[in-house]
């Protein structure tokens, strides 16, 4: 086995047009299935030293988030207390602080899990992820890399996700069921984006699912139905028979299906719940 | 006799060398001239086996490959020596050791493990144990998968189901369960200046594996012995040999000291896990909560071998009562083998299991009488004088009612079931 | 083979290791560093924690190259002066050791957790030590000796 550790981007992607070798960074999955040979490779590149992949930049209208910045970093930044919270909130919730600081979302998006715990969030923003090899930048939807299946060829790196800012009245949330509380992997996870017009009516929503289907995704037609609408008790249950209904027939004849149906309630009012708390200050459910 | 700690905050001896990383367990044992072995171990749940080490013999570096029939008296097990050190004919679970390889380092070890040639000649297996009981099964061993049955019979158990007014019948069942200890198993053995084969290991019965190993090695005794390290935790798990007559024959057929180290997940193949039990229940009692008669059919399961089958089966069946004085009882307590992997000693030891079916039946007939679920045990518990289902006679102090009035107050018992009814 | 410079326990190292070779193996096989617990390799169990550049990591999840130019601190490193850290002291006192298996890893978490919030609440602590299995003393112990050793 070759080791590299890469200094810039520059030189990764030069060792990447050479080698095709796996990018390490956190290495939290990849040394485990190297060493039980689910993946085997002979060459392995460090990027995890590279300050300009490692960092949270905000521009005017965008943040853009380092490809191998750790969940820790995402945590402790400033950025995600206020109405990005929920990109905060899920990345505390994966594995446990030894993994979290180790752990980056590049290599959340890369290994593309359906239980990924920070994509969900990443989705209701509409990020886009930014690939860069010898032939040049390319940039896809992160939606668009789950749903088409979009590859990341064996020369590319990724070089950071990016979305646009949210205005102050948007509220980012998330929810995850796991079977325990640290070192679990998402049994099932909501990431809600909300936002009231003056009448309280549901003026903007995205919402994404992780573990409701192959891969994380968004819920257009429980947002659909909750556009326009005011978040009574009422609406709110409905949107769950909403929920329920797609995943049942994205589900059908999963054994987990009757489970996750039940337990999706619950984790669904969490975070929509989370955020108009956030919104309004006062409890609603 | 000292008294003098009692009521006293002892500090542990070993605590300092534990909190400063000083505590060495087997894995952190190096000695001059020491060399790896490594398991090969079976990847089907039955069959017949044909091993050819030829191959992995000739890899550089690749010492001895050790199979049975390097094995003086290839038998051991606590208490029914079910056990092979290495098969020889068949395998019976996924994970039984066929073949030990030695060589210079760990990465030949692994190496040469994929170059030992198993021929599996697949047998019919069974996994139920209920299956299992049956004439026309496959077998594990010999010509019975009964390997214990355990009864009691307390007066008359059909005269009280007659008298009784409420009766609940049901069936549990729990599944098997590993210790996890965190040290998955390893140890290290040499021949000591004495000319001792000397084991260090980190095992829960020194005297036990010092006997088998003599035993397995054709050697007396005195020239085997057990150096106990550190433990990273047992829990019933490091009752039954593991590495220790692996290691012991390969430091005495080599002469020179060899260590072994599991992988967490080799730790899980290899050893003995908690029962998994089938518990068939009829429980009677009369209108006012009294208990009246109880029946059990208890089945563990207990793979590929015996272990302590017998101990923990029995234990099911004495406990089968739960803590309640029952005038009419029957209790069948039976160990089967599978070909799932083996259950042994874990916390509890058998004890554990059949709450699992007495709690629930207790509240079942308090539902079906509607009487309420503390009453009820008040009524039936077992207090100082009582005889439980085996004729013990608790002569000392049994304060379960103090306990249970406790902790339903602790928990607001009362206000939950306002809630619950 | 590479070669690497690190810093563990205050001493810098210039070393010549394997490609394949984790953190965890350098730290026990070439420098003898045997309080660093192999438990899971997989990052489950947290035996093999180690502080590196002032955070945990499971050292089986580090490749031993990506370690270079960092500083590792390890159970080993925490004594001073002949003197045992007092988290490591309040953990004699308190009795949360038994088998002593998670206990170095156990430890450090404290310790990183420590320097980082001098005065956690019990909910901190256990998040602090979530990635750190026990399965001897049901953590009340522990977490009473992390209570302990905070503000010393």
């Amino acid at each position: 086995m070759q080791a590299y550790r890469g200094k810039t981007i520059e030189e990764v992607i030069q060792l990447l047009a050479k080698y095709k070798g796996k990018v390490i960074a956190g290495g939290t999955d990849l040394i485990i299935d190297l060493r039980n040979g689910k993946l085997t490779s002979d060459t392995l590149i460090d990027i995890s030293s590279i300050e300009e992949l490692r960092r949270v930049e905000e521009y005017d209208e965008t943040i853009n988030i380092g490809a191998a910045t750790t969940f820790t970093q995402i945590i402790e930044n400033p950025l995600f207390q206020e109405n990005l919270y929920g990109l905060k909130r899920a990345c505390n919730t994966v594995g446990s602080p030894q993994i979290r600081n180790k752990g980056t979302i590049g290599g959340n998006i890369a290994n593309g899990s359906p239980a990924a715990d920070s994509i969900p969030p990443l989705l209701c923003l509409d990020s886009i992820i930014v690939l860069e090899s010898i032939k040049g930048k390319r940039e896809i939807g992160l939606e668009d890399y789950y749903k088409d299946n979009i590859s990341i060829k064996e020369d590319e790196l990724i070089i950071s996700v990016q979305f646009k800012k949210p205005d102050k009245g948007q509220i980012l949330s998330f929810a995850k069921l796991g079977l325990r509380k640290a070192l679990a992997i998402s049994r099932l996870s909501i990431a809600t984006l909300l936002e009231l017009d003056e009448n309280n009516k549901v003026k903007t929503i995205k919402i994404a699912s992780g573990s409701l289907g192959r891969y994380p995704m968004r819920e257009p037609i429980v947002e659909e139905f909750l556009l326009g609408r005011e978040l009574t008790v009422d609406v709110t249950d409905k949107a769950v028979k909403v929920l329920q209904q797609v995943m049942g027939e994205r589900l059908g004849g999963r054994s987990t299906l009757p489970y996750k149906r039940i337990a999706v309630e619950r984790i669904f009012k969490e975070a929509l719940g989370d955020g108009l708390k956030r919104l309004k200050g006062v409890e609603i459910w | 006799m000292n008294l003098d700690i009692v009521g006293r905050n002892i500090l542990r001896i070993d605590a300092l060398s534990k909190v400063t990383g000083k505590a060495l367990y087997p894995e952190d044992i190096f000695m001059d001239n020491m060399v790896y072995g490594k398991t090969l171990r079976s990847k089907v749940p039955h069959a017949y086996i044909r091993i050819d080490t030829g191959k992995a013999e000739k890899i550089d570096g690749v010492i001895k490959v050790l199979t049975h029939k390097d094995v003086p008296n290839n038998e051991h097990g606590v208490i029914f020596k079910d056990h092979e050190v290495f098969c020889s004919e068949k395998v019976r679970r996924i994970g039984d050791p066929i073949a030990f390889v030695v060589a210079k380092n760990k990465k030949i070890c692994e190496l040469a493990l994929k170059e030992i040639l198993i021929e599996y000649e697949e047998i019919e297996e069974v996994f139920c144990p209920i299956k299992a009981m049956k004439e026309d099964s496959p077998k594990v061993h010999g010509d019975t998968n009964i390997v214990y049955h355990y009864k009691i019979r307390k007066g008359d158990v059909e005269e009280g189901f007659k008298n009784s007014y409420a009766i609940a019948e049901n069936i549990y069942r729990t599944h098997m369960v590993d210790h996890a200890f965190l040290q998955p198993e390893a140890g290290i053995s040499f021949i000591d200046e004495e000319g001792r084969v000397t084991v260090m290991v980190a095992t829960q019965y020194p005297h036990y594996d010092r006997e088998e190993i003599a035993s397995a090695l054709e050697l007396s005794e005195e020239k085997v012995r057990i150096i106990n390290t550190n433990i990273g935790g047992a829990f019933g798990g490091r009752e039954d040999i593991s590495l220790q007559i692996h290691l012991a024959l390969a430091a005495k057929v080599l002469n020179r000291p060899i260590k072994a180290i599991y992988s967490r997940e080799e730790s899980f193949i290899a050893h003995a896990k908690r029962h998994s039990m089938i518990m068939k229940y009829k429980t009677g009692a009369d209108r006012d909560g009294k208990l009246l008669a109880m029946e059990a059919e208890i089945v563990g399961d207990t793979g590929a071998y015996a272990s302590w089958a017998t101990n923990v089966l029995r234990k099911s069946g004495v406990h089968a009562t739960g803590p309640y004085f029952i005038p009419n009882v029957k209790v069948d307590s039976i160990a089967v083998y599978t070909n799932n992997p083996f259950a042994g000693a874990m916390r509890g030891f058998g004890a554990t299991q059949v709450p699992i079916a007495h709690e629930q039946q207790m509240d079942i007939l308090a539902e079906k009488l509607g009487i309420d679920p503390i009453a009820i045990r008040m009524k039936n518990i077992f207090k100082q004088g009582s005889i439980t289902a085996t004729g013990q006679v608790l002569t000392d102090s049994v304060p379960l009612d103090r306990c249970i009035e406790k902790v339903a107050e602790k928990i607001d018992f009362s206000l939950e079931r306002e809630e619950a009814y | 083979m590479v070669e690497i410079k690190l810093k563990v326990n205050g001493k810098s190292y210039i070393l010549e290791i394997e490609e394949d070779m984790r953190l965890l193996d350098l730290l026990r096989e070439k420098l003898g560093l045997l309080g660093v617990k192999e438990g899971c390799s997989e990052g489950e169990c947290g035996a093999c924690t180690v502080i590196m550049d002032g955070k945990v990591v499971n050292s089986c999840l580090v490749m031993a190259f990506q370690a270079e130019g960092s500083s590792i601190t390890t159970i080993e490193g925490l004594e001073k002066e002949g003197e045992i850290h007092p988290i490591q002291q309040a953990f004699i006192e308190v009795g949360a050791v038994q088998c002593g298996y998670c206990t170095p890893g156990m430890i450090l978490s404290a310790k990183a957790l420590l320097d980082k919030n001098p005065n956690p609440t019990e909910e901190e602590i256990r998040e602090g030590i979530s990635g750190n299995l026990c399965r001897c003393t049901g953590y009340n112990k522990i977490i009473q000796a992390v209570e302990k050793g905070k503000g010393v």
